[in-house]
């Protein structure tokens, strides 16, 4: 039996394109509220919450420390807190490694972003890239992830009808999401007329601006009883990066998602994610994306993307029931939205979109790049 | 008088009117002081964009003086001395105005040391002169040769190095059967290959040099036995150019206020001020924050407070700090207080400035005793922002 | 609550760059990439036994979005696991945490932290003033500066008791900073400067002045964490990480207590006591035989020591005073010349860490403690006034 950590609780709010009224500490407080009521935790230093783990971007935020203003909200006064500093799956890996490690055995995960705030998330994905020759030449996440499509359609035989029919599927999909962003219904026809951004991706194709916030409240095995009749258990998490240069590396090759959930299926003891796993979230920054990433996490042939989408892949296998990143989340913060699907889906709470009998669950979540760093966890119930 | 570098203080003084840059100038209307150590004094004065330099036996007036040994005074006026380091480590000191001394930085082009042309003379002369210096013994393990140097021309001349024993020597003349043997017919074409200013090939191939013996043990051999040159004229130039980019980033951002902190910036347009309290243990926060984070409970009442209050502590800051959102340097000095407001107890204080002028008459609250009394004074056009108020002052 | 831990961790490699404010020589995963090397070099091991990168400065001082995607390119992560956390000033002091969580945890058995920062491609004071709130606190605050500690403790103590040990203070560490290789600021002072310094050295705010502040450096500092097994075998004197503990503080820059009866709860005071409670620690200025401190500023660091030793009165003082802190004293307080000797924030609070470390393997070089160090104290500093507080051991005697 593998290790593993409980979920006892989550809270969101509802990812929305501009919550210009409030301020992220409001946007946390709801959530920190919600999972205080849920699981009556306390901040006892005994028995309480001594840890928190926050997600945040200082660049996203414009200010340095970006859990600076946050600590009151996450209760973290008098007690530690960390920020994860990438994207919020990987506060999930961290916190299963608080509480394995023994050091804690109650951690709050909390999370923020408004990618409202800034004038341009290009903007702020143009400094990811060094300041002498990727940030002059213009690249950021969406130039280099259209440079990254048009390599991997090439390859997988995936057209624009696909991409328009991923794009029309989220939305209904995200429909059905009480938490999903409100966005307008498309035909694929409509879709394919919308117009271009980063040539193979047109506007419709690539995630838009999102604020959203939220909480979960993570324990040992031990103490889940305590906060809830129904944990939901993280058994694997992998992550993998993959070197900065887009010359050095094929694109097409998803080598950190294919070794990031290697290391994951390892720790969780699964051998074919196929047969093991009734659900999959991934984050899908843009459409094309979804067949990739589904390619590198095992459940589409290598090469197989387009055929895979005909064929009915994406239903069959419960991918992005709740409408995806494509439907809306902020950068930062797609891998907790991920995750936060898969526990509603595993604790029985999906309401329209619940998958029967789900058992095991996926969720991967990549930043920079064309998926320049890639991380997948395994959750039971 | 001592000289520095080749530099005396006097040199530094003497051409400061040729250095000076009127356009560093403006605003500056005083005189300052230089007091080197062992050297003399000298006044400065500037004024109308014009300045004058006199030596002086008195330094009595001056705005600022600047005390240093001749050393480190010429050391920092020609970059061999980081200024920085000298000032914080007491080598330099400032008495009088610092902020004003500050000043006379932007008022001078830097002392550059003249560099004395070399002669072909004087580079083979340090060629030859640096060679066992230059000799790397392991590389000589078993060897014995000699390298004749026949070099031509007004300011040539000859010379062997031999090696032998792992010990290398020089002579000024040809000797004997040299292992090999380089003839060039001007000596400045030996100089310039040796800077690598032309190549060997293009000497050959131009019949300007020849090489006889064992041709090999001069090609191959001697850049093994011996340390690049180094041209003394180029030392401090570093042989790649550093490149620094410099670059301003910004993204512009819309900040939301939300409905607490919009509470009390909508409170400042009708010149209140309204601190949150928490419902549990009462306090009073200002600007108010979402939550008390003592007791991790919403605080959404609002009490009015103040607007006048008492100072209960002043950062009178000297340091010119750039505004971060405008990149413009606050002017110095400048207090930033906190105000404790009439209805507000303990440390419930809100950070704001005093108006300029009286950040000399301003006394700090402790304990029971009183700060300052203090009160807004209220911008014309109010728009929600912490300018509506312009600053605190004195409430007399 | 006893601390307990799922298996021990060890530091096995260390490697910091020269800290400086003139390092055009090198880009930022250069930089990195130098001090990633000697942390191998010293482990004698390569990025093969890496398992994963934690990864850790803050990014608004060079202006670079999540950074360790470019910075791969130095820290060697490619193919690896790697994770970034950050937490302002404490940053170096949490991915040493995170690194012993993550080993511990049984998921990773090397793990390897970099630390980094460089401060020349940025405006620091104006990056740690981006911190503030910006409706309101941005607009008034002088980044990291202010003479609030000075007035407390010229308040407590007098001005003239309390401006000589903030300079006495000052000069130790700059006595220590010139036997560290690795120190930015080392300018030979001697203690006999200490008048002419208290009254030349210019006033940044208060009666902070020039001197007492800590510097702005461009450096790194990567350290190796091993599980216990691994560790014994690859490491001849592993340095055990004992516990470590985090505390935060609210968002709020009116930190000191003007009123007696309104006393403010200390961050320092209170992770040390917690720290050392769940230790069974109950005489910590005895029991550790050096303290690496995050030091910003003279100041600060009298008035903390007091805090985390838990000392009362002027006991602290008379330490400062007596020189107790320095090398060959009783309680040795940073051997490599502290923060205000060297300060790239972002490994800044790791090089604390490093430092001890390297004090209790006995090979830390010129500034090495000459007696044993057995027992040694890490501390990190950030926010608004945040702590991490890490315990290093020689023996796995607890």
């Amino acid at each position: 039996m593998a290790k593993k950590i409980a979920i006892c609780a989550v809270a969101q709010i509802k990812n929305d394109p501009d919550y210009h009224y409030l301020r992220f500490q409001n946007m946390l407080l709801e959530c920190f509220e919600s999972i205080i009521k849920q699981t009556k935790v306390t901040f006892d230093m005994e028995k309480g919450i001594r840890t928190i783990i926050t997600c945040s971007d200082d660049v996203f935020d414009a200010r340095t420390i970006s859990n600076n203003g946050i600590t009151d909200v996450v209760g973290a006064h008098f007690r530690g807190e960390e920020k994860m500093a990438q994207e919020s799956i990987n506060g999930l890996g961290y916190a299963m490694a608080c509480i394995l490690s023994g050091h804690d055995d109650l951690i709050l995960f909390m999370g923020h972003c408004k990618e409202s705030q800034g004038e341009s998330r290009r903007m702020v994905s143009n400094l990811a890239y060094d300041p002498f020759y990727c940030r002059p030449l213009g690249m950021d996440y969406h130039n280099v992830d259209a440079m990254q499509a048009r390599a991997y359609m090439e390859k997988s035989k995936v057209t624009d009808e696909h991409l328009a029919k991923i794009v029309v599927r989220s939305r209904k999909n995200g429909k059905q999401n009480p938490y999903g962003r409100e966005n307008k219904i498309v035909t694929e026809k409509e879709a394919m007329q919308s117009p271009m951004y980063s040539d193979p991706l047109r506007e419709i194709y690539i995630y838009p601006v999102t604020d959203w916030a939220y909480g979960m409240l993570l324990c040992s095995e031990e103490r889940a009883k305590e906060f809830t009749n129904n944990p939901v258990w993280i058994t694997g998490y992998g992550s993998c990066m993959d070197t900065y240069f887009l010359g050095d590396k094929d694109l097409t090759s998803n080598f950190s998602l294919k070794n990031a959930a290697q290391r994951s299926y390892a720790k969780a003891g699964i051998k074919d994610p196929r047969k093991e796993i009734q659900l999959f979230e991934l984050s899908d920054h843009a459409a094309y994306q979804l067949p990739m990433w589904a390619e590198g996490v095992g459940i589409a042939d290598e090469g197989n993307g387009g055929k895979w989408i005909d064929d009915g892949g994406m239903d069959k296998f419960n991918v992005n029931l709740s409408g995806g990143q494509l439907n809306g989340n902020p950068l930062l913060l797609g891998g907790a939205a991920r995750a936060i699907e898969c526990y509603y889906h595993l604790s029985n709470q999906a309401g329209t979109r619940q998958v029967k009998n789900a058992k095991r669950a996926v969720a991967q979540a990549t930043y920079g790049g064309a998926g320049q760093h890639q991380a997948v966890i395994v959750m039971e119930s | 008088m001592a000289e520095y570098w080749g530099i005396k203080v006097e040199d530094i003084f003497n051409t400061m009117q040729e250095r000076f840059r009127p356009e560093g100038a403006k605003d500056v209307d005083a005189v300052f002081g230089y007091d080197i150590k062992d050297e003399g004094k000298w006044k400065l004065t500037v004024k109308n964009n014009e300045m004058k330099i006199d030596k002086t036996s008195d330094l009595a007036g001056c705005i600022a003086t600047m005390e240093a040994d001749g050393e480190t005074f010429v050391g920092v006026n020609t970059g061999k001395v980081d200024a920085t380091n000298a000032f914080m480590s007491g080598k330099v000191k400032v008495e009088g105005d610092m902020g004003a001394f500050g000043k006379t930085g932007k008022l001078f082009r830097k002392y550059v040391i003249a560099q004395k042309e070399m002669t072909v003379k004087d580079y083979l002369a340090d060629m030859f002169a640096t060679v066992v210096s230059r000799f790397k013994a392991k590389e000589a393990e078993g060897l014995e040769a000699s390298f004749a140097f026949d070099l031509g021309g007004q300011e040539g001349g000859k010379w062997t190095v031999f090696i032998k024993d792992k010990v290398c020597t020089v002579t000024t003349t040809i000797e004997g059967k040299p292992t090999v043997t380089l003839e060039f017919n001007d000596a400045k074409d030996y100089v310039d290959f040796i800077l690598g200013k032309i190549d060997a090939q293009s000497i050959l191939a131009a019949g300007k040099a020849s090489a006889k013996g064992d041709i090999n043990m001069m090609a191959s051999k001697w850049p093994i036995l011996f340390e690049k040159y180094k041209d003394p004229m180029g030392g401090n130039i570093p042989e790649q150019e550093l490149i620094v980019l410099k670059k301003t980033i910004s993204v512009n951002q819309k900040f939301s206020t939300g409905p607490i902190m919009g509470k009390f910036l909508k409170g400042l347009k009708d010149k209140k001020i309204y601190a949150n309290k928490c419902p549990q243990c009462g306090r009073l926060q200002l600007p108010p924050r979402e939550v008390c984070a003592e007791c991790r409970v919403r605080a959404a009442d609002f009490v009015e407070v103040g607007p006048k209050g008492e100072v209960r502590y002043m950062d009178l800051v000297y340091y010119a700090m750039p505004d971060p959102l405008t990149g413009v340097a606050r002017e110095t000095p400048y207090g930033g207080i906190n105000i404790l407001f009439d209805g507000c107890k303990g440390n419930e204080t809100l950070p704001h400035f005093i108006r300029k002028d009286q950040i000399e008459k301003i006394q700090m609250g402790w304990n029971e005793k009183k700060g300052t009394r203090v009160r807004p004074v209220w911008e014309e056009n109010r728009t929600g922002d912490i300018w509506d108020i312009k600053y605190f002052e004195i409430d007399e | 609550m006893a601390h307990k831990k799922n298996r021990n961790v060890g530091i096995i490699g260390i490697g910091q760059t020269k800290h400086s404010s003139h390092r055009e020589d090198v880009n930022q995963p250069e930089l990195i990439h130098e001090a990633v090397s000697l942390a191998l070099k010293d482990a004698k091991l390569t990025m093969k036994d890496i398992d994963c990168v934690v990864h850790g400065n803050m990014e608004l001082f060079e202006m670079v979005h999540s950074p360790d995607l470019w910075h791969v390119l130095g820290t060697g992560a490619y193919g690896k696991e790697c994770i970034r956390i950050t937490t302002g000033g404490t940053v170096g002091a949490t991915i040493s945490c995170a690194s012993d969580n993550l080993v511990a945890s049984g998921m990773y058995d090397i793990v390897m932290a970099i630390g980094f920062e460089k401060l020349q491609e940025g405006h620091t004071t104006g990056g740690i003033t981006n911190m503030a709130c910006p409706l309101w606190f941005r607009k008034i605050q002088a980044g990291a500066l202010t003479g609030s500690s000075a007035y407390d403790v010229e308040r407590e103590f007098g001005v003239e008791r309390a401006d000589k040990a903030s300079l006495t203070y000052r000069i130790i560490m700059d006595k220590h900073a010139g036997l560290n290789p690795n120190a930015h600021r080392a300018f030979g002072l001697e203690f006999s400067q200490i008048d002419d310094l208290i009254r030349t050295s210019p006033k940044l705010v208060g009666n902070l002045k020039l001197i007492e502040m800590c510097s702005q450096s461009d450096g790194a500092c990567c350290v190796i964490f091993a599980c216990e097994k691994k560790a014994k075998e690859i490491a001849k004197t592993p340095v055990w990480i004992r516990d470590h503990i985090t505390v935060h503080k609210e968002e709020n820059f009116n930190i000191f207590g003007y009123d007696r009866k309104f006393p403010v709860l200390k961050t320092h005071k209170f992770a040390a006591e917690n720290l050392f409670k769940r230790n069974g620690i109950t005489d910590p200025i005895n029991y550790f035989d050096v303290f690496e401190m995050y030091d910003p500023a003279s100041w600060w660091a009298i008035d903390w020591i007091r805090d985390f030793f838990g000392l009362k009165g002027d006991e602290h003082l008379k330490l400062i005073e007596d020189k107790e802190i320095m090398i060959g004293g009783k309680m040795p307080i940073n051997p490599s010349g502290g923060v205000i000797g060297s300060n790239p924030i972002g490994a800044t609070a790791l090089i604390r860490v490093a430092e001890a470390a390297m004090q209790v393997r006995g090979n830390a070089g010129p500034h090495q403690i000459p007696t044993p160090v057995n027992h040694a104290l890490a501390s990190g500093f950030g926010g608004t006034m945040w702590t991490v507080m890490t315990m290093l051991e020689k023996e796995l005697n607890w």
